[in-house]
């Protein structure tokens, strides 16, 4: 009896485990094979399923609508945990083992420096769909800084978003001085809190100082404490998850009036939400704003409301994105379906002409791979949602 | 540096009622039961759910929420604890046995969304998420230069007279006298005709209840309540306080909380902020030099 209970138990835990991934049920004869890792759970796990269905949204509309050329997609979700070694783990296992002919993701730049040399050295296209860090694009195997022919971003880069947002608040309020509070331990985070100190001083904005914490800090009103003391006009937050809404919830307690500025992490309604009345005005650079009109963006979030009941995401238009990018690469590809090997190969030339209309904007690569859009400024507005401060078109 | 003070001993008395509950266990039982910091997380996310969720009242979810991490430590008992107490395994299966547990835990809550088989027991995934405003009264005064948070500062007084009512529970009453017997020696008590199983599935219920609860203050007061506070916030720390105090002692574990907030906050404040982690666990590196034992704890010797 303690043996069933031990094998129930332990089946329990591989069902847990394995409740993250999907695949399409039926055979055809043709099928497009992609894997996405992403961080379903752990610290990227605010993003990761926001990501997972948008793609899978775009997937299930490609296939009602006869597929690509009469062949299917078949799309499978798999959960890196927010971990670095997992997520190369699973390049590796969806390149060799599954024979995906392309891969999306990882959700996290950490983890993305993990799984991009692996799909790099085994010669398939891999989109990265949200992460933003430096290194990412063309050099993913920096230090060596030969460009990466078969790593693709649909996501805006922070180097690209940080400074956009720094700038245009500068040019609305003129501000003196700011702090930056920054997690050190991971490289998004760290990658943001660099590009903040290397930009701050061109729009005459003194940093003084630059306070750092560990993601693991129980609490961080300790560290927001020694920033407001320093009463700046600005805070700047580059963090993951949950952390700059409990920041912005602090420093407001405390009195501080200043302005939030942010990167990637705050382009979440998750975080939005989590921050309330205390993060309302807080600004960031995005990828993607909800309340666009143009036709892609209106039809996408119309079917994700449709599918889903709830609005969808910066991550989720991104995944979105990245899953009509390989459609309509695959479908100029003119791919054999018997030739693993080439067929990566004419995707990944495909992808590199790839000029559609997403929820993001018109979308095209850039000579190194890196997307060419819209960047869109947005604010909190104080409610779990966010309001449209700027539009900077592509340059 | 006021400010910093009062911050020391709210994140202090945190980390003592959650060291707390972790000390009575291995006191008793001579484990270290590693699904206490899933059970301060479980705490927080069912009196979350059931505020948002089931909209019920703060008040009666926090009774719920109490009473379900008291359920959990029942579980603990019956399913990590007592077949591998049967079986004689050593520590060490036990403290893995709790490992996997808090893993199952963690998973449960992660999987927890909208059409999963958890949706019943928690709707956020990995996302952070915090106690709807207005939850409890939760006004802040600004008295001269400091913030005083009620909900931070109502921690203090709570965590304390729990502490002090457990210790006097442990040291002045029938059921205190039984745990301790069973903490001595689980034969002689045994034969003494102390039913060691309830006492141990007592410990275990007290525990967790405890735990449950600190879980509940933290989400209150930090305004996060994740799968991962357990792990990602108290867990380590949770050892560190009661290495400090001196394993298996309760006053230990209330004074190492407090010392740990505060070695934590001054290595911020003196040291900078990236060496934080680093200056607490050199406290607790000399702590395990100079006198292993931990501040209240009995001189170290082998068991033969």
């Amino acid at each position: 009896m303690k043996g069933v209970r031990l094998v129930s138990s332990l089946v329990a835990a591989v069902v847990i485990a394995a409740c993250g991934s999907s695949s399409p049920s039926g055979p055809t004869d043709k099928i497009i094979k992609l894997g996405a890792i992403l961080s379903i759970t752990g610290a990227g796990g605010v993003y990761g399923p926001q990501g997972r269905d948008g793609m899978n949204l775009a997937v299930k509309q490609i296939n009602a609508a006869g597929g690509i050329s009469g062949a299917k997609i078949q799309l499978s979700i798999n959960d890196d945990a927010s971990d670095k070694a997992q997520a190369s783990q699973l390049a590796q296992k969806l390149i060799q083992q599954e024979k995906d002919v392309a891969l999306l993701g990882p959700t996290l730049s950490n983890s993305a420096v993990g799984a991009h040399p692996v799909a790099e050295k085994l010669k398939t296209p891999i989109l990265a769909v949200s992460t933003t860090g430096i290194h990412i694009v063309p050099d993913c195997n920096f230090p060596d800084t030969t460009p990466c022919k078969y790593v693709f971003r649909d996501s805006l880069g922070e180097q690209t978003a940080i400074p956009a947002n720094i700038k245009s608040y500068a040019d609305d309020a003129h501000p003196k001085t700011g702090v930056l509070l920054v997690a050190q331990d991971d490289k998004f985070s760290s990658d943001g809190g660099k590009i903040v100190q290397d930009t701050v001083a061109t729009y005459g904005i003194n940093l003084l100082r630059t306070i750092k914490f560990n993601k693991a800090e129980a609490d961080l009103s300790s560290y927001v404490t020694i920033a407001v003391k320093l009463k700046p006009d600005v805070i700047f937050i580059t963090s993951l998850g949950g952390i700059p809404a409990k920041i912005m919830t602090e420093a407001r307690k405390q009195n501080w009036t200043g302005q939030f500025l942010g990167g990637n992490g705050f382009n979440t309604a998750t975080v939005s939400k989590q921050a309330g009345a205390n993060g309302a005005g807080a600004r960031s650079a995005s990828a993607w704003y909800l309340g666009n009109n143009f036709n892609s963006n209106a039809e996408f979030v119309a079917a994700y409301r449709a599918e889903y009941g709830a609005d969808p995401d910066q991550f989720a238009a991104q995944g979105y994105t990245a899953i009509k990018v390989l459609a309509d690469s695959a479908k100029r590809a003119n791919l054999s379906f018997t030739n693993i090997a080439g067929d990566r190969d004419k995707l990944r030339a495909a992808m590199e002409s790839v000029n559609i209309d997403s929820p993001l904007g018109p979308f095209q690569f850039t000579s190194t791979h890196d997307v060419k859009q819209t960047v869109w400024v947005i604010a909190m507005d104080g409610q779990g949602s966010f309001t449209l401060v700027h539009e900077i078109k592509a340059s | 540096m006021d400010q910093q003070i009062v911050i020391a001993i709210f994140i202090g008395s945190i980390y003592a009622l959650f060291a707390v509950g972790y000390t009575l266990v291995f006191g008793i039982l001579d484990i270290l039961n590693l699904a206490h910091s899933a059970v301060f997380m479980l705490g927080a996310a069912i009196t979350y759910s059931l505020v948002v969720n089931y909209s019920q009242s703060f008040w009666v979810a926090c009774v719920l929420g109490v009473a379900a991490s008291a359920l959990m430590g029942l579980v603990i008992e019956h399913i990590c604890l007592r077949p591998l107490r049967r079986r004689r395994a050593p520590p060490i299966a036990a403290l893995i046995s709790t490992i996997g547990l808090a893993l199952i835990i963690v998973a449960a809550i992660e999987q927890g969304r909208p059409g999963t088989i958890f949706r019943w027991l928690w709707l956020d995934g990995a996302n952070s998420v915090r106690f709807p405003d207005g939850t409890v009264p939760n006004p802040t005064w600004h008295v001269a230069d400091l913030t005083l948070e009620a909900s931070k500062v109502a921690i203090i007084p709570i965590s304390i007279v729990l502490m002090l009512v457990l210790g006097y529970v442990m040291r002045y009453t029938q059921v205190g006298r039984g745990l301790r017997a069973v903490a001595e020696n689980p034969r002689a008590a045994q034969l003494l005709g102390l039913d060691v199983d309830r006492m141990i599935s007592l410990t275990l219920i007290v525990s967790s209840a405890l735990g449950g609860f600190a879980g509940i203050l933290f989400g209150i007061a930090l305004g996060d309540i994740s799968p991962y506070i357990g792990r990602d916030y108290v867990e380590v720390r949770g050892l560190a306080v009661i290495v400090l105090g001196g394993m298996g002692s309760i006053p230990g574990a209330v004074v190492g909380g407090y010392l740990l907030g505060l070695i934590e906050v001054l290595a911020l404040v003196v040291v900078g902020s990236n060496a934080r982690a680093g200056v607490a666990f050199a406290a607790l590196f000399l702590m395990l030099v100079l006198r292993p034992q931990g501040l209240f704890g009995a001189q170290l010797r082998d068991k033969v």
